[in-house]
């Protein structure tokens, strides 16, 4: 592509493609150190092990709702549950609000929020975090149930 | 030619409606919302593709220096700008019902929401520089350096802790495919595939034919 252009024109052009280049790469070098030190959210191991460094300030923790943990006060609209990565060390949460359609034991969630002094996760929003998995029950493999009869049901 | 496209992707569609809504089983852990997958996949796939277009088109201006490749990068560029949109309102539609929100600021909505902004920006390049060689010159620069964004949104669910699920249909178990879906819930998203890719060539020659009339238009009147 250059090939009908003088010399000088084209020493030219590679500078400048170098030059773009070098400005791509420190974008893109930005960008993904940027994107790896602001994580979306910190694991219940990380906080437990360091929970001075996330006090006062809003954080999100990724985990599993731990199975058995789960309290919802529908007169207070108060969801208390423990969120765990390893079923181990666990984070107590408490959250003023609705839970989640999809909020369930053993579902991953990232809360966002504060963490108390008594060590308590005080949460602003529950938020669910499912698989890529997409299954159908055994039972209803074999019948095609319509979506209206899944709306009346 | 070009209308019968556009009339088979709408017969298509309604008959894919069908199989999606009468006949395929409820999905167990999202239940209904599951549904939308079937039109936020096969978008995003088309808005990656028009991307990909662009860089057809702005590759083969550089090197060519013919117009028709210009009107390709442009046209992709539109149909991106198009396709990112309807994959954000799509995506922000399932998110509500499964995660609890419309928008949060991870990784793959943020490097989505992005690649949306390039295009407009793109889009927007262009209309502001008068019509011809340095204009196509400048979007052909632009048009490739956009694309640097695509292969980020896809791996950004792999690179980055992320609300947003890893790959389903693309997921490998110790190096072997294995997509993490009932086949009864992907035979209509391989349709619904087929079916954006004739409405997309639809929107795409429709958008070509268009750009090629306002060229030979310009130039009749430059003429006079």
């Amino acid at each position: 592509m250059f090939s009908k252009k003088p010399n000088g024109a084209m020493s030219k052009k590679i500078q400048y493609m170098i030059a773009a280049g070098a400005v791509l790469a420190i974008i893109g070098g930005v960008l993904y150190q940027g994107l790896q030190t602001t994580v979306y959210y910190q694991t219940p191991g990380e906080v437990i092990a360091a929970p001075e460094n996330f006090r006062n300030k809003t954080i999100r923790i990724g985990a599993l709702v731990q199975p058995d943990s789960v309290t919802w006060n529908p007169d207070a609209v108060r969801l208390s549950f423990r969120v765990t990565e390893d079923s181990q060390a666990s984070i107590p949460v408490v959250y003023d609000g609705v839970k989640p359609d999809m909020f369930k034991e053993g579902q991953g969630v990232v809360v966002e929020g504060r963490l108390g002094a008594d060590g308590v996760f005080v949460a602003q929003e529950v938020l669910v975090k499912h698989s890529e998995e997409y299954r159908v029950e055994e039972a209803k493999k074999g019948q095609r149930d319509k979506t209206y009869q899944s709306l009346m049901k | 030619m070009i209308k019968w496209l556009g009339w088979f992707s709408l017969a298509g569609f309604s008959g894919l409606g069908i199989w999606i809504f009468g006949y395929t089983p409820i999905e167990s852990s999202q239940g209904f919302s599951q549904k939308i997958m079937y039109l936020h996949v096969p978008v995003i796939m088309m808005a990656y593709l028009a991307s990909f277009l662009v860089v057809l088109g702005s590759v083969g201006y550089l090197w060519k220096r013919e117009m028709m490749f210009d009107r390709l990068a442009k046209s992709s560029a539109e149909l991106a700008m198009l396709f990112f949109a309807m994959a954000l309102v799509s995506g922000s539609i399932w998110g509500k019902p499964t995660w609890g929100t419309y928008w949060t600021w991870d990784a793959r909505l943020t490097t989505t929401l992005l690649a949306f902004l390039i295009y407009v920006g793109y889009v927007t390049l262009r209309s502001f520089a008068h019509p011809g060689e340095k204009q196509a010159r400048l979007a052909a620069v632009i048009g490739i350096i956009a694309f640097l964004d695509i292969p980020l949104i896809h791996v950004s669910v792999q690179w980055w802790r992320t609300l947003h699920q890893p790959t389903t249909l693309l997921k490998t178990v110790g190096g072997e495919a294995k997509p993490a879906a009932d086949p009864v819930l992907l035979y209509p998203l391989f349709a619904s595939f087929l079916l954006m890719a004739v409405f997309f060539a639809y929107l795409l020659l429709l958008r070509l034919r268009v750009e090629a009339g306002e060229e030979e238009l310009a130039e009749q009147l430059a003429r006079q």
